[in-house]
C-alpha cells in the first residue's frame, strides 16, 4: 500500500522542548485542537531532555531538577489534550501544511493544520578548528545529551572549552556525576565586580538564572576544576583520537594572543561556544530573518505575537534567537495566545490581558541578556581558529584551502557550494555554513553590510539588523530545500501520484 | 571511489594546470573586469551555450564579450543532472509510433552521436576536468507496447549509426540485476554516461577567457537596441554597467531569452519550466548505467561518490527570478514511486536534498539555434534538454557564425511559428 495519510489540526507544534510543550498545552486550554510533534523518542527538548526508552528512574533524586521540570511539562501538556507524537520529523513546510513522518511508519503524513508554531530549538555552534574532527571532540550539546540520555560519561580526562552565562554548567554537571573535568576555559572575561553590579541591577527577577551561575561557578571551583577565563581553544593534537588540547589567551574579539599557548594532555574535548537557531524549517517556509551572532546568527523575524511573515506560520524559543528555556517558555505562551486569539478561541482583548505580565518578565529577562553581552559577546576570532588544512565542511572533507580557492571565482554561496561540494553531504551545510559565512562575509565586506555581523562590541542597543535576499544567502547558505530531514525513498514513494510519462532532459 | 571522483571534488583556478588535471574554474577579478565598449559579438548568457560558445567563437578568433546577469551556471546549466542521453526518448516520438517519424528520428540520431563524441573529447580539448564518466545507459520499458518502442527505435539508432541493443528476459536480468523482474526490457547504449554540469560552462568560460573573450558577471542586459545608420555596429546592447556596441548578438539567456526577445518585437518558441531532482545519501555501488524509462519519468544514475541523482522531469514550482523554482512534494512523491518501481533496492536508500532548477522548453523540445530572419544579425543559442546537445549546438552556430561550417537546419530557426509540435507525446509539456 503506497500514499499518504492526512490529517487534519487546529494547531501544530512542532517541536517538544520548553516552548513546544508551553505552547501546547496553553492553546489546549484555549480550546484549540493541537498535535505536538518532535523527532526525537522523549519530549522536553535539550535543556529538559528525558531519559531514553528503556531507562527506569530508580533514584529520582539523582537525576536533577532538569528532569522533574519536564515531566511536568510533558504532564501538563498531556492533561490539557496536547496529542503528543514522538520521532516524528517534519520532512517539509509550506504555508501551514507540513509533511511529517513518523519512525517506522510506511508512509508519510500530510497534516494540514490552521496554525503552525515552529519551536526547533538550536544545536551548538559548529566552530571549526584544527583537530576539531578527531573522535574525542565532542560538542557540549551532544556530550549533554549522551549523558542526560544515555547516561554515559564521555570520557575520562575532560576538558572544556566554552563561553556563554550558562556555559559553565555543562562542566559543573559532568563534574557533578563524578567525571575527571581537567580544564574549563571561558572565552570571555572574568567577571568585574562593575559588570556584577550591573547584573544585579539588571538581574532584578533573573535570581535564578544568577544563582545557578554562581553554583556551577561554586561547583567547578569546589571540586578544584581549573576554570581560566579570556582563554579559546586553538587546536586539538592526536594522531587517531584527541590526545591534548592546545589552548590561548584570547583578546577581546576572541583572536588567539600569539605566545600564549599551553598544552593540556586528555582524552575528551568538549566544546561549547554557544548555540544557534535551527533555521531549516523556518527558512523553508520563506520566512524573513534577521542576524545576530549573539542570538546565535539567523533570527527569524517575528511580530508581539511571534507571527513571522508567512501567514499562519509562527515560531518560538531558542529557534528564534538562542535566549534560554525561561525566554522561550514566556514567547510561547505569547504564541499560544495570539493563534488563540487569531482561531476566534479567546477574545483579541483577553489575549492582550492575558500576554501582559509575559511581556512584562521577557523585558526583564532582555535587560538582563543585554547586561551580560560584555561578558559574552561572541567575538569575530571564533571563526578564524581554521587554518588552511582544517576540514570546514566534514561531510565532503572540504578544507578551509579548497574553499578559499574557489572564492577566487565566485563568493555567491549557491556556485562556491557547487565548486567545492562543501554543505552537499548529510548535514546539508548545518555544521559548515556559519564557518563558510563569515569567511564570505569577511572577504565580500558583507559584514558591515549586515551590520558588523560578528563584531559584538556594539551590539547592546542595535536592532538586530534586517537582510536582505542576497545578505541571507551569503549567511544562511543555500537555497533551502525538502526534506528537512533524510527520509527513504520508499516512504517518500507514492504511486498515486500521477504521471503524464514525459521524459524530458535532466 | 575512482581516481576521477576525487578529482571531481577538488578544486583549482589554477589555468596553468596540466590538461585534464583538475577543475578549471574563471577568476573572479577577470569576470568582474570592465565590459568593452565595442565587439563584433555580444552574447547575453552565460549557461553552458554561451560559454561554449564564446569558446568556439573566441578560439575561431571573434571578438566577443559574454554578459550575465549574475554568476556564470547558475540557472538550468548548472541545475540539471549532467546526464547524456544519446538514446531516442520519448518526447522525440510522436503518437504515430517511431516508424512514421523516421526519418526525422534518424537525424536527431546523427545529431546525437555527433555530440557523444564530443563530450569524449572535451576534456581532452578544453584541459579541463569536467567529470566525464562513459558508463552506458538503460532505457527500460515496463510494458510489451513500450518494449514494442524500445524495438523500433533501436533499428532507428542502429541505421543513425548509434549503437544500441535490446535486452530481455534473463539477459536483462544478468546484465542489470538491480532492475524489477517483472519490467519487460530495456535497451542498452554503451556510449552513455555523464559529466558534473557544475563544471562544464565554468571551464568553457575560463578557455573563452584565455582566448580573448571578455566574459563578464553581473553585467544584466536590459535591452538591445537596434541601431539605424551606426557603421559596422547593428546593435547597442544595454546592461547595468553601461553600453556595448556589437555588430552581432546572441541570445543565450535560456530560460528567460523568450522575455529578451520580445524586448526587439519578436517571439520565440520557448518557455520556462520548472525541473526537479533529488539526491541521496551515498551508498556502496549497486549499478553502474544511467537508467532511464522510455514511457515514464524517470532518469536515475549512482554517480562516483555513491550518491542516487534521481530526476525525470518532474515539475517544480515557477518562482520570480532571482529565487530558484521552489518543489512541490507531489514530485519529490511521484519521482521516487517511479525510481522504486524500476530499482526496488533504492527503498530503503534516504533522499537527503532534492533541488529545482529551470529549463528552457520549447514545445517541440527541439533546439532554438540560428540567426533570425527578422532581424539580421540577432542569433539564437537555446537548447531545451541542453546538457547533452548544448556544446556540440554551440559549436554549429559557431562554424555558421564564422562561416566555416554549414547553415543550421530549419528545423531549429528562431522564427518558427511557437505552437509547432511535433507529435502527441510531447503536447503540454511538464507543467
Amino acid at each position: 500500500m503506497n500514499g499518504r495519510r492526512e490529517e487534519e489540526v487546529g494547531l501544530l507544534v512542532v517541536g517538544g522542548g520548553p516552548a513546544g510543550l508551553v505552547a501546547a498545552e496553553l492553546a489546549a486550554r484555549h480550546g484549540l485542537t493541537v498535535l505536538l510533534v518532535d523527532e526525537r523518542a522523549t519530549f522536553g527538548g535539550q535543556i529538559y531532555r528525558q531519559p531514553g526508552p528503556g531507562f527506569v528512574v530508580r533514584d529520582p533524586r539523582r537525576v536533577g531538577r532538569d528532569y522533574w521540570a519536564g515531566v511536568a511539562l510533558v504532564e501538563a501538556a498531556r492533561g490539557a489534550g496536547v496529542e503528543l507524537r514522538a520521532r516524528t520529523a517534519v520532512l517539509s513546510l509550506r504555508g501551514t501544511t507540513a509533511v511529517c513522518l513518523t519512525e517506522g511508519d510506511e508512509h508519510v503524513t500530510l497534516l494540514r493544520a490552521r496554525r503552525v508554531l515552529v519551536a526547533p530549538g538550536a544545536s551548538d555552534r559548529p566552530v571549526p578548528f584544527p583537530g576539531w574532527t578527531l573522535p574525542g571532540v565532542v560538542t557540549a550539546g551532544g556530550a549533554q545529551a549522551l549523558v542526560k540520555a544515555s547516561r554515559v560519561a564521555p570520557g575520562t580526562r575532560v576538558a572544556f572549552a566554552g563561553s556563554g552565562p550558562l556555559a559553565l554548567a555543562f562542566p559543573a554537571q559532568l563534574r557533578h556525576l563524578g567525571v575527571n573535568v581537567v580544564l574549563a576555559l571561558e572565552a570571555g572575561p572574568a567577571p568585574r565586580a562593575p559588570t556584577v553590579a550591573r547584573l544585579v541591577v539588571a538581574g532584578w527577577g533573573n535570581a535564578a538564572l544568577l544563582r545557578d551561575a554562581l553554583t556551577y561557578r561554586a561547583r567547578l571551583l569546589g571540586a578544584r576544576v581549573p576554570l581560566r577565563y579570556g582563554r579559546i581553544v586553538v587546536r586539538a593534537e592526536g594522531e587517531d583520537r584527541v590526545e591534548a588540547v592546545v589552548h590561548a589567551a584570547a583578546d577581546a574579539d576572541w583572536r588567539a594572543i600569539p605566545d600564549s599557548e599551553e598544552r593540556l594532555e586528555v582524552d575528551t574535548l568538549c566544546v561549547g561556544y554557544g548555540f544557534v537557531p535551527s533555521t531549516e524549517l523556518l527558512r523553508l517556509a520563506g520566512c524573513q530573518f534577521g542576524y545576530d551572532e549573539n542570538l546565535g546568527g539567523l533570527v527569524v523575524e517575528v511580530d508581539a505575537w511571534q507571527r513571522t511573515n508567512v501567514e499562519g506560520v509562527l515560531a518560538a524559543g531558542d529557534g528564534t534567537g538562542v535566549r534560554g528555556a525561561l525566554v522561550a517558555m514566556a514567547q510561547a505562551r505569547l504564541a499560544a495566545l495570539g493563534a488563540a486569539a487569531d482561531l476566534g478561541a479567546v477574545s483579541r482583548a483577553r489575549a492582550a490581558r492575558l500576554a501582559r505580565p509575559v511581556r512584562r518578565q521577557l523585558a526583564a529577562k532582555e535587560r538582563f541578556r543585554r547586561a551580560l553581552l560584555p561578558l559574552y559577546a561572541v567575538g569575530p576570532g571564533i571563526y578564524e581558529l581554521a587554518t588552511p588544512e582544517t576540514v570546514v565542511c566534514r561531510c565532503e572533507e572540504v578544507t578551509l584551502a579548497r574553499l578559499e580557492e574557489a572564492m577566487e571565482a565566485t563568493v555567491d554561496t549557491d556556485a562556491l557550494k557547487s565548486y567545492t561540494r562543501a554543505g552537499m553531504g548529510l548535514c546539508q551545510g548545518r555544521s559548515c555554513q556559519p564557518q563558510i559565512g563569515a569567511v564570505l562575509a569577511r572577504r565580500t565586506g558583507a559584514a558591515s553590510e549586515a551590520g558588523s555581523l560578528l563584531d559584538g562590541a556594539n551590539e547592546a542597543r542595535r536592532p538586530v539588523p534586517r537582510l536582505s535576499g542576497g545578505q541571507l544567502a551569503a549567511l544562511a547558505g543555500t537555497t533551502p530545500r525538502p526534506p528537512v530531514r533524510p527520509a527513504a525513498i520508499g516512504v517518500l514513494a507514492d504511486d498515486t501520484v500521477p504521471d503524464r510519462g514525459l521524459f524530458v532532459g535532466g | 571511489m575512482d581516481e576521477r571522483a576525487s578529482a571531481e571534488s577538488g578544486t583549482c583556478v589554477d589555468a596553468a594546470r596540466e590538461p585534464g588535471a583538475g577543475v578549471l574554474l574563471p577568476r573572479r577579478s577577470d569576470l568582474s573586469g570592465e565590459v568593452p565598449t565595442d565587439t563584433d559579438v555580444v552574447i547575453v548568457g552565460g549557461g553552458l551555450a554561451g560559454c561554449a560558445l564564446a569558446y568556439f567563437l573566441a578560439t575561431q578568433g571573434v571578438e566577443l564579450a559574454v554578459l550575465e546577469r549574475a554568476e556564470l551556471n547558475r540557472e538550468a546549466s548548472g541545475t540539471n543532472a549532467g546526464s547524456f542521453h544519446f538514446q531516442i526518448a520519448i518526447h522525440q516520438l510522436t503518437g504515430a509510433g517511431a516508424d512514421a517519424d523516421r526519418d526525422r528520428l534518424l537525424a536527431d540520431v546523427r545529431l546525437l552521436v555527433r555530440a557523444a563524441a564530443m563530450w569524449r573529447d572535451l576534456e581532452r580539448e578544453l584541459r579541463a576536468d569536467l567529470g566525464v564518466h562513459v558508463t552506458g545507459g538503460l532505457m527500460v520499458a515496463e510494458t510489451p507496447e513500450q518494449l514494442q518502442i524500445l524495438v523500433t527505435k533501436q533499428r532507428i539508432e542502429r541505421d543513425g549509426g548509434l549503437d544500441t541493443e535490446v535486452l530481455t528476459g534473463a539477459e536483462l536480468r544478468n546484465f542489470a540485476p538491480y532492475l524489477a523482474e517483472d519490467l519487460a526490457g530495456a535497451s542498452y547504449c554503451a556510449t552513455e554516461g555523464y559529466a558534473n554540469p557544475l563544471l562544464a560552462a565554468p571551464a568553457f568560460a575560463a578557455r573563452a577567457f584565455e582566448a580573448g573573450a571578455a566574459v563578464r558577471t553581473y553585467a544584466p542586459v536590459e535591452r538591445i537596441e537596434q541601431l539605424e545608420d551606426a557603421g559596422a555596429a547593428r546593435f547597442a546592447v544595454h546592461h547595468a554597467r553601461g553600453k556595448v556596441r556589437a555588430h552581432r548578438v546572441v541570445n543565450a539567456a535560456g530560460a528567460w531569452a523568450h522575455e529578451l526577445a520580445r524586448g526587439n518585437g519578436f517571439e520565440l518558441p520557448l518557455r520556462a519550466e520548472g525541473l526537479h531532482m533529488n539526491v541521496t545519501e551515498p551508498r556502496d555501488r549497486l549499478l553502474v548505467p544511467l537508467i532511464q524509462h522510455i514511457g515514464r519519468r524517470l532518469t536515475l544514475k549512482q554517480s562516483s561518490n555513491g550518491t542516487f541523482i534521481v530526476g525525470g522531469g518532474w515539475p517544480a514550482r515557477a518562482e520570480p527570478w532571482p529565487a530558484r523554482p521552489s518543489v512541490r512534494w507531489s514530485s519529490v512523491a511521484g519521482n521516487a514511486a517511479v525510481a522504486r518501481r524500476v530499482v526496488p533496492a533504492l527503498a530503503d536508500v534516504r533522499v537527503i536534498h532534492t533541488w529545482a532548477g529551470v529549463w528552457a522548453a520549447s514545445k517541440d523540445l527541439l533546439p532554438v539555434v540560428g540567426e533570425s530572419a527578422r532581424v539580421p544579425g540577432y542569433f539564437t543559442c537555446v537548447v531545451p534538454t541542453g546538457f547533452t546537445l548544448g556544446p556540440l549546438m554551440a559549436s554549429l552556430l559557431a562554424g555558421q557564425m564564422t562561416g566555416t561550417s554549414a547553415t543550421l537546419p530549419s528545423e531549429y530557426s528562431p522564427d518558427r511559428a511557437p505552437t509547432l509540435a511535433r507529435g502527441g507525446a510531447r503536447q503540454g509539456g511538464p507543467s
